[in-house]
């Protein structure tokens, strides 16, 4: 066991972690983060993403004791003094959620990008998506939530 | 006629626990924890067709930490069939927790629970099985020979579906042209994103509650209490919601499992297994060799059909007469084809056992059907769309075996309103030749509910809180196809109640009214049904209770929101006052419970058509734009409808182009992880239009039928008929696999 720190949700955490456990272990089954969700283990289906240091990536791939003090963001992060984020909002309007499974994977990919690019295209947005599997929507809604959400963050911030 | 001016049917209303699944607070089976919990572990087998020869788990079982391992020696040999849903059903019954034979590679020999999952694996390990192996099959043709080693009994074919209507070989003798094809469809994976997961615990009294993505609760509850000897009052299902199931999730797999380790350590035993396990040790859709015999007019008219069926059931019997049946069933409901033979056969194979998949039957049959009659069309020098509509039922159409109505069924709707969208396409250029561009459409068909098969029945239970707020107690169980949430809409539809002031309680055995679980198409069509005329009852009571309240008569009585008020004399009475009356002067409660069975299964139906793009020198296919027009009697929920027609043009396309199952020769799935099995990504998605024929079926709520199953239907023969228009060859085979000259 080796004693790690990160920073999840903005929140400092102090954990012991077996070099083999990923970061996905560790924040479900240490830090009762279920909001990340497993779906294949090997990276293809992209339930499990967080945003680490910016970035959305698959916390299945990552050891945990290589992301030490980092910053890493869970869809439980996402709302704020009980509002709920743009993005989760968007996906509620715009039917984007239907069984909700890949839905917290969808949010981190979708505000990584957000983050980085307010106004993307419809292709960027599929790009963006490009690793994360829906068996429920075929992805229309959730493309249509991540332009309404964009469009709302806009507005907001030009004014 | 369908406008009936409501507040919430047919609005577009997100997924009633939406708010949860956004902020990841959506508790799923995996997610949940409970005190002592031990993680299990299954032992696979590495074998297609063995005996067990000797099994030593000495070994495991001196591991520290490992608290039970359960095998065919210390556990129930009772065998039960997967997909039960009657207590007194008998179907053929021939799997059980762990046998003294693996009949497939992924057949469960042995499992595990530890205190923690990593030593559960290590123990699995460390069990010795030393296997005599057997003779094994991997293809439906070679397992069906009279010769061949049975997987069970004294035979590998499991039952025989017989369907007749009419003459067909003198319908067939009749015909100006007969044409004969044989179609293959191929094993695929549900892809539900959540793994299959479970978790079990005992009580002291022996009571069995099974925690469970499983979309038959009270069908696991029968299973579960054959396997153990225990009354149904001991066992308890609960289905928490799923992340998806598709038919995946209908059968019982690895309750048992769980239930029986639990039993062995007296604490809670959670299993989830991860997707290699899902894709090799769950469920498939089968596999099946679709050959259509077809006599046709000179004109198009279609005088015969006799479709000859086999398909692959894999190593249990499960879902293997039933998906047939199904089958067989659906062919009746979509042409005036008066002479229409159904022949079919599952076949035992050692092979992941096939189960249920959205569809049930029907994407097999009519991908056979649908590109043969764009074949026969061609031959015929006649438009598709013509053939078509000489042919398909009209409303007034009947099951040619018996006479019967099918319902309001309205297929020439969808297809004439597809070619009216079909005009909204841009042109589509072929880059200087480089791309083949082809369009094709299909039909597709389902049905609604198990009518056909059993009793198809749902019994739903309000009750009303003093504020006249109300929760739903539903025996149906949430996947992401938004059920709860139509029945909130009726409820708050008929008690005139905002959404929020409505609540359920779903998927629980114990608390929730029986009914069948959530799959044959019968969401809508009978489990809204109840929860539709358990709100009239609630409704009915309320106004009762105003009538003494007010002394007024009954008859002259509304609801609004907040109030109960005559119509006659304007007298008027908040809603809140009537619950107080009904529990402080008459010392009552309002609950009430509503039942509703089918006593018909019409048809719902889908036309589509796609248009792609194919690269020359590759073969590889786009599908550039793509129209879903969906005969549903009603929308209940627009935006639910249109997610689950969305959601089934992504997985029609994975079947038609990329998604199989793939079984090697030894017995081994090749395709078992997401890196091998490829589904489709957003990228890859279609420009897409989607639309409803809204024309009320007179047995449903609403005047609804069912979609979701039915939205698949047509998906891949769309897209197969549009490729081989493309290219100008003929496609037999799914999936797609030409790479270009």
């Amino acid at each position: 066991m080796e004693k790690i720190t990160l920073r999840v949700n903005s929140r400092d955490v102090e954990v012991l972690v077996e070099p083999s456990w990923t970061l996905l272990y560790v924040l479900r089954e240490v830090l009762d983060l279920t909001g990340v969700k497993p779906g294949c283990h090997t990276g293809d289906c992209g339930a499990c993403k967080v945003i680490i240091d910016g970035e959305a990536v698959n916390s299945c791939l990552v050891r945990a004791v290589h992301v030490q003090g980092k910053s890493i963001e869970t869809v439980e992060g996402l709302a704020q003094d009980g509002r709920l984020h743009p993005l989760q909002q968007a996906f509620i309007d715009c039917g984007a959620v239907q069984c909700g499974y890949c839905t917290p994977g969808m949010l981190m990919s979708a505000k990584s990008l957000l983050d980085k690019n307010p106004a993307p295209t419809e292709e960027e947005i599929k790009e963006a998506l490009g690793n994360n599997y829906c068996r429920c929507t075929g992805y229309y809604k959730i493309v249509e939530a991540i332009q309404l959400a964009a469009a709302r963050m806009r507005e907001v911030g030009a004014e | 006629m369908t406008d009936k001016g409501y507040a919430v049917i047919g609005e577009r209303v997100p997924i009633q626990d939406a708010v949860l699944k956004v902020t990841g607070q959506y508790k799923f089976t995996d997610d949940l924890k409970l005190p002592g919990m031990l993680y299990a572990q299954v032992l696979f087998s590495p074998v297609p067709h063995a005996r067990i020869k000797s099994i030593d788990t000495s070994a495991a079982e001196a591991l520290p930490g490992v608290r039970a391992v359960a095998t065919y020696k210390n556990s129930p040999r009772v065998r039960y069939n997967s997909t039960t849903r009657l207590y007194t059903q008998k179907w053929i019954e021939n799997e059980c927790i762990f046998d003294d034979t693996v009949r497939f590679i992924g057949d469960r020999v042995a499992a595990v629970a530890a205190d923690t999952l990593e030593i559960a694996k290590k123990a699995v390990r460390l069990i010795k099985v030393e296997y005599e192996e057997l003779p094994y099959y991997t293809d439906p043709l070679e397992a069906m020979a009279e010769d061949a080693y049975p997987i069970h009994g004294d035979s590998n074919i499991a039952g025989k579906i017989y369907q007749n209507a009419g003459d067909v070989e003198k319908g067939l003798a009749e015909a100006d042209y007969v044409f004969e094809d044989t179609y293959t469809t191929p094993a695929v994976h549900h892809g539900a994103i959540e793994t299959h997961a479970a978790i079990a615990y005992v009580d002291p009294r022996g009571k069995l509650t099974v925690i469970t993505a499983n979309q038959n609760t009270f069908g696991t509850r029968i299973v579960l209490a054959r396997i153990f000897g225990l009354p149904l009052s001991r066992i308890r299902v609960i289905n928490p919601g799923m992340g998806g199931a598709f038919g995946g999730k209908l059968e019982v797999t690895i309750e048992p499992v769980v239930a029986q380790l639990a039993r062995m350590t007296g604490r809670p035993v959670k299993l989830t297994y991860n997707r290699k396990e899902t894709m090799i040790s769950t469920r498939t859709r089968h596999a099946a060799i679709i050959t259509i015999k077809t006599g046709v007019k000179k004109d198009g008219t279609i005088v015969a059909q006799d479709i000859k069926v086999i398909t692959n059931t894999g190593a249990y019997a499960g879902s293997a007469m039933n998906v047939v049946g199904a089958m067989s069933g659906k062919v009746y409901k979509v042409y005036k084809i008066p002479n229409l033979r159904f022949t079919g056969y599952p076949v035992y194979t050692n092979t992941p056992s096939a189960g249920a998949m959205r569809g049930y039957g029907s994407p097999q049959v009519f991908f056979a059907q649908q590109c043969q009659l764009q074949k026969i069309a061609k031959a015929l020098n006649m438009d598709f769309a013509e053939l078509q509509l000489k042919n398909l039922v009209d409303p007034d159409g009947i099951d040619q075996r018996t006479g019967k109505s099918i319902g309001n069924p309205r297929p020439k709707d969808c297809l004439r309103r597809a070619l009216e969208l079909q005009r909204n396409w841009q042109p589509l250029s072929d880059e200087g030749g480089k791309y083949a561009i082809g369009v094709g459409m299909a039909l597709g068909c389902h049905g609604n509910s198990t009518f056909d098969a059993h009793l198809d029945k749902a019994s739903i239970i309000i009750k009303m809180n003093e504020d006249s707020s109300c929760i739903l107690f539903s025996g149906s169980h949430e996947m992401g196809q938004a059920t709860i949430t139509a029945q909130m809409q009726a409820v708050a539809e008929i008690l005139k109640l905002p959404l929020d002031m409505i609540d359920v309680v779903c998927g629980d055995t114990d608390l929730c009214g029986w009914t069948v679980g959530d799959f044959s198409s019968r969401g809508i069509y009978i489990s809204l049904y109840a929860a539709k005329k358990a709100a009239e009852a609630a409704r009915a009571a309320l106004l009762r209770a105003a009538a003494l309240l007010l002394e007024e008569d009954v008859n002259n009585l509304d609801l609004s929101e907040s109030h109960v008020y005559s119509r006659v004399s304007g007298k008027r009475v908040e809603r809140y006052r009537v619950m107080e009356y009904v529990q402080q002067v008459l010392k009552e409660e309002i609950i009430c419970t509503a039942s509703h069975h089918a006593t018909r299964a019409p048809g719902s139906y889908g036309f589509h058509i796609a248009r792609v793009r194919v690269e020359k020198s590759t073969g590889k296919v786009e599908v550039t734009d793509y129209i879903a027009v969906q005969d549903v009697g009603k929308v209940i929920n627009r935006l639910g409808a249109e997610g689950q027609v969305e959601g089934a043009v992504q997985m029609g396309i994975g079947y038609a182009l990329c998604e199989k199952l793939e079984v090697d020769a030894e017995g081994r799935v090749r395709s078992s992880s997401f890196r091998q099995y490829k589904m489709l990504r957003a990228a890859n998605m279609p420009k897409l239009q989607v639309d409803f024929v809204e024309e009320y079926e007179p047995t449903g709520p609403f005047g609804a039928k069912s979609l979701a199953e039915c939205a698949v239907v047509a998906v891949a023969p769309a897209v197969i008929n549009a490729i081989c228009n493309a290219l100008d060859i003929e496609i037999k085979d799914l999936p797609y696999s030409y790479r270009g000259q």
